[in-house]
């Protein structure tokens, strides 16, 4: 009975942050979703909120500036995960393998970025990207090279870039403990066994650390697919960079530019749909291979 | 009695002062707001849901339908009298009704006019262009004579510029008159317009960047670009922006096509919210500020802003308040006077327009980058807002009446 007390105590805290910055909003989005404020005919009536069904959701389907939001951001995901975890998983690696000297400053390096908020990060490289302030370009323009960060075509390169040097250090310190976890004596059969370097870290350490690489997948898959802060502040300095570039950007143009709370709320819970399915997805695929 | 008031526009500080010393019944108290596309219609849209809007704010026409629909703006249709019905141009008055409801009181018509660089135009003997062949056939001796000039510029983010000039052509992007939205951005007229400016883009004939940027300042800065097409509003606009250029800029009617018609291009209307207590009061001072010369000239004379009033018995005011040193003397209210009498009847703007514009200025970027084209961009545009109209719940069609 007392250890009932303090489990429910000590949990508490837990549930009523689930309840009310996770269940209750998710609940309002689907609620919202469902309803809306309606006037019959050119709607200049009085409004009356109506249950309007799947309406909303059609609507979001047959938006073609949606569905290229979404396009985008699974391009960026193809482009922006690979690069991730091949890159993190090499830093950790290289770390692991003994070459690396000033290990704790490499660590603390790499760390760094990834504790400059996402918004400053972002004019951070704003200012490196912008033609005019930037020192990089001015630099290429020197040697008569003409380049453009902010490009139709290099602006999602440069999103990527921007997302890679924040959270490349982190990702890499997760997978450095858990080289850590490898039993020492596995590494040195192999080593008896006749393994170099090259092959001890891609054909043991890496598939050891397995579970560390699915975890770090997911977690950046789920974070990707919210790409907003980033493209949000490079929108100041590019046309290319349309108000609806990513779902999330899509959702909020839908709420606050175009006062649309269904359409907002009904592409709020496709992203969210969309997000568990992927993530199911990559999980069930991983299991599977694993198995 | 206390009314609040919102606006973005130069000069409503001068205009509230001087209607709160015509009278001590209304006492108006003013704030700046940031410009609509800058955050200023969002702050008004977030106070209306949170029911602490102003008793009055100042919307642009295209944004007026929006408000209305989103129960923002009041129907105001029975505070609006006869009275104040004559002393306004019915062509604007009919941009701020539907279906037969008034939801704002017009300020100023816009008509589009060319402005351009008399003394370039001079010292190179060039004419003034009077139709878009003209137009066409001077941007290519500017281009030719000038390598780094252009004759003007096409604004990516000039979504409503665009449609100016498709309203001068005929479009009707949309139509309330079956009762239902009959949208039609890329109608024939629009079609036209597009092709038009596509072909003077693929010559390289015209700058294509955003016009509300450095880059453009420093075109005309530095003399690169001798015509701007905009409304009236622009002539003081330039005068506050570039003081240096004074004398060098004179006005003339913008390029027709066939028919001596013309589009508007900017403008703002006072709509009463439904958040206000007072709305006799309310519409006491829109009326004030419409149609009382006093208004007009506080407006003026603080020096930066050249609205043509939509009360025609205002244009003697705003031609003797209006400093004109700047157009070297021109008077360039009577002009505005001229081409406002060929606004084109007919034009109607949509229930989200700035959404609407908004996408296709992202086409027009990507256009003017090389990817795509004008006609793309306005297709985009009625295909990205066409869901938006589905999921307010407003009876829609598409297509060409």
């Amino acid at each position: 009975m007392k250890g009932r007390l303090a489990c429910a105590v000590l949990m508490a805290p837990f549930f009523l942050l689930l309840v009310t910055v996770f269940l209750v909003p998710t609940g309002t989005a689907i609620w919202l979703s469902f309803f809306a404020a309606d006037q019959p005919g050119l709607g200049f009536g009085p409004e009356n909120t109506v249950f309007v069904g799947l309406r909303s959701y059609g609507a979001v389907l047959s938006d073609p500036t949606f569905l290229g939001s979404l396009l985008t951001v699974v391009l960026y995901c193809l482009l922006y995960i690979p690069l991730m975890v091949a890159g993190a998983l090499t830093l950790a690696l290289l770390l692991d393998s003994g070459v690396a000297k000033l290990r704790g400053w490499m660590q603390m390096g790499l760390y760094l970025p990834h504790a400059v908020p996402g918004v400053i990060a972002a004019l951070i490289w704003l200012y490196l990207y912008t033609p005019g302030l930037s020192p990089i370009i001015d630099l290429f323009a020197e040697a008569d090279v003409q380049i453009s960060f902010l490009g139709i075509n290099t602006v999602l390169p440069s999103i990527v870039n921007i997302a890679l040097w924040s959270n490349l250090g982190y990702n890499m310190v997760i997978f450095y403990a858990a080289l850590q976890a490898v039993p020492r004596e596995v590494l040195e059969a192999s080593v008896v066994d006749g393994a170099g370097p090259v092959k001890q870290a891609l054909r043991i350490k890496a598939p050891l650390v397995r579970g560390a690489i699915v975890t770090v997948g997911i977690f950046t898959l789920i974070w990707a697919l919210q790409l907003f802060t980033e493209p949000v502040l490079l929108s100041q300095s590019t046309p290319m960079i349309s108000a609806r570039f990513s779902p999330s950007m899509y959702i909020f143009d839908a709420a606050f530019t175009r006062n649309n709370y269904g359409l907002a709320a009904a592409a709020s819970v496709i992203l969210l749909a969309f997000t568990v399915a992927l993530s199911y997805g990559v999980t069930r695929w991983t299991n599977r291979k694993a198995a | 009695m206390e009314i609040t008031f919102w606006s973005a526009l130069r000069g409503s500080q001068q205009v509230v002062d001087a209607f709160n010393s015509s009278q001590n019944r209304i006492r108006v108290v003013f704030q700046q707001i940031p410009s609509g596309g800058q955050g200023g219609y969002a702050k008004l849209s977030n106070a209306a849901r949170a029911g602490n809007a102003p008793d009055v704010a100042t919307i642009e026409y295209p944004q007026v339908p929006g408000f209305a629909i989103d129960g923002v703006a009041r129907d105001i249709t029975d505070l609006v009298t006869d009275r104040v019905k004559q002393k306004l141009l019915p062509q604007a008055l009919k941009l701020t009704t539907f279906d037969n409801r008034v939801f704002s009181v017009p300020l100023d018509v816009e008509p589009m006019v060319l402005h351009y660089r008399a003394d370039l135009f001079q010292a190179n003997g060039f004419e003034v262009p009077t139709t878009w062949d003209e137009f066409a056939g001077l941007a290519r001796t500017v281009r030719s004579r000038f390598p780094d000039k252009r004759l003007t510029l096409f604004p990516t983010d000039g979504g409503t510029q665009f449609a100016c000039h498709a309203w001068q052509a005929g479009a009707r992007w949309f139509d309330t008159s079956g009762g239902k939205w009959r949208v039609s951005l890329a109608d024939e007229p629009t079609r036209k317009v597009a092709a038009y400016w596509q072909g003077l883009i693929d010559e390289d004939l015209v700058f294509r960047n955003a016009g509300d940027s450095k880059q453009h300042d420093a075109q005309i800065g530095q003399d690169r670009v001798i015509t701007r097409l905009s409304g009236a509003w622009d002539a003081g606009a330039q005068m506050r922006a570039r003081p240096a250029q004074k004398g060098k800029w004179r006005i003339a009617p913008v390029p027709v096509w066939d028919e001596q018609v013309v589009g508007t291009h900017g403008g703002s209307t006072f709509a009463v919210t439904k958040d206000c207590r007072e709305p006799e009061a309310a519409m006491e001072f829109i009326e004030w500020q419409c149609t009382h010369p006093d208004a007009l000239t506080a407006r003026l004379k603080s020096g930066t802003s050249s609205q043509y009033p939509v009360a025609p018995g205002l244009v003697e005011a705003g031609a003797k308040a209006f400093p004109g040193e700047y157009y070297g003397g021109q008077d360039v209210y009577r002009l505005f006077q001229q081409e406002a009498d060929k606004i084109r009847d007919g034009w109607v703007w949509g229930p989200r327009m700035t959404a609407t514009l908004k996408v296709m200025q992202d086409g027009f970027a990507k256009a003017g980058a090389g990817a795509g084209t004008l006609i793309d961009a306005v297709r985009e545009a009625q295909s990205g807002t066409m869901p938006d109209l589905k999921a307010l719940g407003l009876s829609t069609e598409e297509g060409a009446r």
